[in-house]
């Protein structure tokens, strides 16, 4: 472990890199960042870049020097830990470690076969577009609105604001508590509406439930973007298309939305990464990925595949070809729609 | 500074001179229990720590048994085990396979401990036993018992709950539908560890071929052909009536009994202290139903933890800790953690010091798991359950029940399924461990 520690460590050392740097260009910093320097890189103009690394003075040291934090970071909380998934997902091994059997790509095989996967995956489908087009709607109805409130409008944002600073695990609990059949008082209002509502016992009523909280919790992160984009709206635009008779709504979807392009397109992005990764702590609260796997998405399929069940193998297997598929997704996301999204504004 | 340096020197010269004076070997024990129980263990911890001067035991809570199992397995791989840890009974076959132990009997005699391993409870000792000797040191033993609220069956003309599947089940209808209660009984949050497994062993009924996986890994799971299938049938039968209900997530089952809103409620005995510490009602309990044409009942089996001995450590630390299996293993420890938080005494010994103090007839529900797990003697059926994997085929067995339960499947494909389900994952597991356990295993 240590010793294959060692080696990209002393590659990412500054002045080895700075030798690279002499010949190579600039090409190893792009390669490294994210997808978002990407998006501001495209923003810019090519001769502005220019200017702005001449602010940086003599060479790429000190850029590099800055950079070398966050390369460390995703050395050690990625890359590393991405190869170990890589090798583990091809290995049939005991949790202990001691007996380790080479399986090529069998876990691979029996989790395509598995009808559990496959419910797992339309489950997660289902999950994050319901969440998506829930949070997305709601926060947009809610920007909107508090757009034209006049008075207290920073009381009300930052009310919307709130569940954005309660932990996914006690938001989870709060909704399981509200919803639970027995004593939950909103499912007491829903069995007086002759709802026959029990999360514990209807797969789809765990499902809408899980949907639900996932898209409470991350209205407000989606509301932030979509207020400050408002606010970038040209106001001479807006009241000029006042002057010509156009109602709030009709200046709101005809000028703010497709000025809100690529927001909107950056919040799409999330709000998958969001479903796909970091629901987890609401499923385990409000379902545990149940009933009958109704709520099984796939990332939490792999911790309980690994950490409850103690089956590595596929566990790793699982977070491969999630990662894989969330890169894919990601990609075709930034390919395709990239070019429709208007980033002049 | 130079104050500073000389505070410092002083105090590392204090540290030089405590040093030598603490001799005493330290073990870790890391353990899954929390609240009340976690007290009640730190208490037991500290009991051995002052009886002698030569160890010193650290408990340190490692969060639930899934926390524990995976902090034990990362501290496993990165060649810092604790010296003891306390693992859930499900866990036993990847324990006992996985090469990374040292059973307790051997190390305890090799120590020169005389404990009487033939004095276990029947099914405590097959359960942790392996080849006729204990790998694991029982420390929490418990058993599913029927616990009931004496009100409502009064009130609906009843002694007492019914001894078997069939007279019970007319009894939470009559409770029902005269409305003395809301639900007859509520879906255990374990229900696959009392109303399947422990039913199974109770009526008589194989869980798996090969003995229940005893004789080899060979072993298939067999409870589609059984009475499983008909009790998952009354299960979901209940539920659609409103006899019983299920607790769901964020709420417990047991709330639901200790509140008074179920009239009954299958759960471990060890539930004593949270039961006699919540509950608002005028409570008692059973022991667990069994069928009517199944007479007489066989034992239960058990649940909860073991301590296992973690391998790679210096010949001292484990005399430290056979020093502390053997104070485990005592009576007197024994009667003291029975009384304390309502696990079994895992040795005839102790059940008798326990018997002859009285301390049954001020608590009668507690004596019913006792009496329960050694009545009889266990055969292949009620020995216990040598299943790999067998969190994972209990998840699997799990989503398919919720299935029946939503009505998604009926009752024989879902235990059809279940079986298949887990059946793989068992060849899964004897692939893994090929030629560890070749001989059939006969106690």
């Amino acid at each position: 472990m240590t010793l294959r520690l060692s080696v990209p460590w002393r590659e990412a050392r500054a002045p080895v890199l700075q030798r690279r740097h002499g010949g190579g260009g600039s090409k190893a910093v792009p390669a490294a960042a994210t997808g978002t320097s990407r998006r501001s890189g495209r923003a810019r103009p090519r001769e502005e870049a220019g200017l702005k690394r001449a602010n940086f003075g003599e060479g790429p040291g000190l850029p590099t020097l800055l950079l070398l934090p966050q390369l460390l970071i995703l050395l050690f909380f990625f890359f590393i830990p991405s190869l170990r998934a890589l090798m583990q997902s091809v290995l049939l091994s005991d949790p202990f470690g001691t007996n380790v059997q080479f399986v090529w790509f069998d876990n691979f095989r029996t989790l395509l076969a598995s009808s559990d996967y496959r419910q797992s995956i339309a489950v997660t489908f289902w999950f994050t577009v319901a969440q998506n087009v829930l949070t997305l709607g709601s926060a947009l109805v809610l920007a909107f609105a508090s757009d034209r409130i006049v008075r207290g409008r920073s009381a009300y944002r930052t009310i919307i604001l709130l569940p954005y600073a309660i932990a996914p695990a006690i938001a989870g609990i709060l909704w399981a508590f509200l919803f639970n059949p027995a004593v939950g008082p909103l499912a007491q209002v829903l069995h007086g509406l002759g709802i026959a509502w029990d999360p514990n016992l209807n797969p789809t009523d765990a499902l809408i439930l899980v949907t639900l909280a996932a898209s409470w919790k991350h209205i407000c992160y989606d509301y932030i973007f979509l207020v400050v984009g408002l606010l970038a709206v040209p106001v001479s635009l807006m009241e000029a298309a006042a002057v010509d008779g156009a109602g709030p709504i009709r200046r709101f979807v005809s000028i703010a939305l497709p000025m809100l392009g690529p927001t909107i397109f950056f919040l799409t992005v999330m709000n998958f990464i969001y479903g796909f990764f970091e629901t987890f702590a609401i499923i385990d609260a409000v379902t545990k990925g149940g009933p009958a796997g109704a709520t099984n998405i796939l990332v939490y399929k792999v911790f309980v595949d690994g950490f409850v069940n103690l089956d590595l193998g596929s566990s790793a297997a699982q977070s491969v070809l999630l990662m894989s598929f969330a890169l894919i997704c990601t990609l075709l996301q930034f390919r395709y729609f990239d070019r429709k999204v208007n980033y002049g504004v | 500074m130079g104050r500073k340096v000389a505070f410092i020197a002083a105090l590392f010269g204090a540290l030089a001179l405590v040093g030598p004076a603490q001799a005493r070997v330290e073990v870790q024990w890391w353990h899954a229990m929390s609240g009340v129980l976690g007290d009640r263990l730190n208490e037991l911890v500290e009991k051995f720590n002052k009886s002698q001067d030569k160890y010193t035991v650290v408990a340190v809570a490692k969060g639930n048994y899934d926390e524990v199992t995976n902090g034990v397995i990362a501290a496993y791989r990165a060649k810092r085990p604790p010296e003891m840890v306390q693992i859930a009974e499900r866990g036993y076959m990847t324990m006992l396979l996985s090469g990374a132990i040292v059973p307790v009997q051997d190390l305890v005699e090799q120590k020169g401990y005389k404990i009487d391993f033939s004095d276990f409870i029947k099914p405590v000792a097959s359960f942790w036993s392996y080849k006729g000797q204990m790998s694991a040191m029982p420390f929490n033993s418990s058993t599913p018992i029927f616990w009931y609220n004496k009100d409502h069956f009064q009130k609906a003309g009843f002694d007492k709950p019914a001894e078997t599947w069939q007279e019970l089940e007319k009894q939470l209808y009559a409770i029902k539908s005269r409305g003395i209660s809301e639900c007859g009984t509520v879906l255990p949050g374990d229900f696959y560890w009392s109303l399947l497994e422990n039913y199974s062993a109770i009526n008589n009924q194989p869980y798996g071929t090969l003995a229940n996986g005893f004789d080899g890994l060979g072993t298939e799971f067999v409870y589609n052909k059984t009475k499983v299938v008909s009790q998952v049938a009354r299960l979901k039968k209940w539920l659609d009536d409103g006899v019983m209900q299920i607790a769901g997530q964020g709420f417990s089952p047991e709330q639901l009994f200790t509140s008074g809103r179920c009239s009954t409620f299958v759960n471990s005995t060890a539930s004593h202290g949270n039961i006699e510490r919540n509950a608002t009602i005028n409570w008692s309990a059973t022991f667990l139903p069994h069928e009517s044409d199944i007479n007489p009942p066989l034992n239960s089996t058990i649940g909860g933890g073991a301590i296992w001995v973690m391998k790679g450590h210096t010949p001292e630390r484990y005399e430290a800790v056979a020093a502390f299996l053997d104070f485990v293993a005592q009576p007197e420890t024994q009667v003291w953690w029975h009384g304390a938080t309502g696990y079994v005494p895992a040795t005839n010994r102790a059940y008798a010091l326990a018997r002859e103090r009285g301390y049954y007839k001020d608590h009668p529900t507690r004596e019913i798991a006792v009496l329960q797990l050694s009545r009889g003697t266990p055969n292949e059926n009620s020995r216990g359950f040598r299943f790999g994997n067998f969190v994972q085929t209990m998840l699997a067995q799990r989503q398919e029940v919720e299935a029946m339960f939503a009505g998604q499947k009926p009752p024989q494909q879902a235990m059809d399924d279940a079986v298949k389900r887990g059946n793989e994952i068992l060849r899964q597991f004897e692939k893994l461990n090929a030629g560890k356990t070749p001989e059939a295993e006969r106690p």
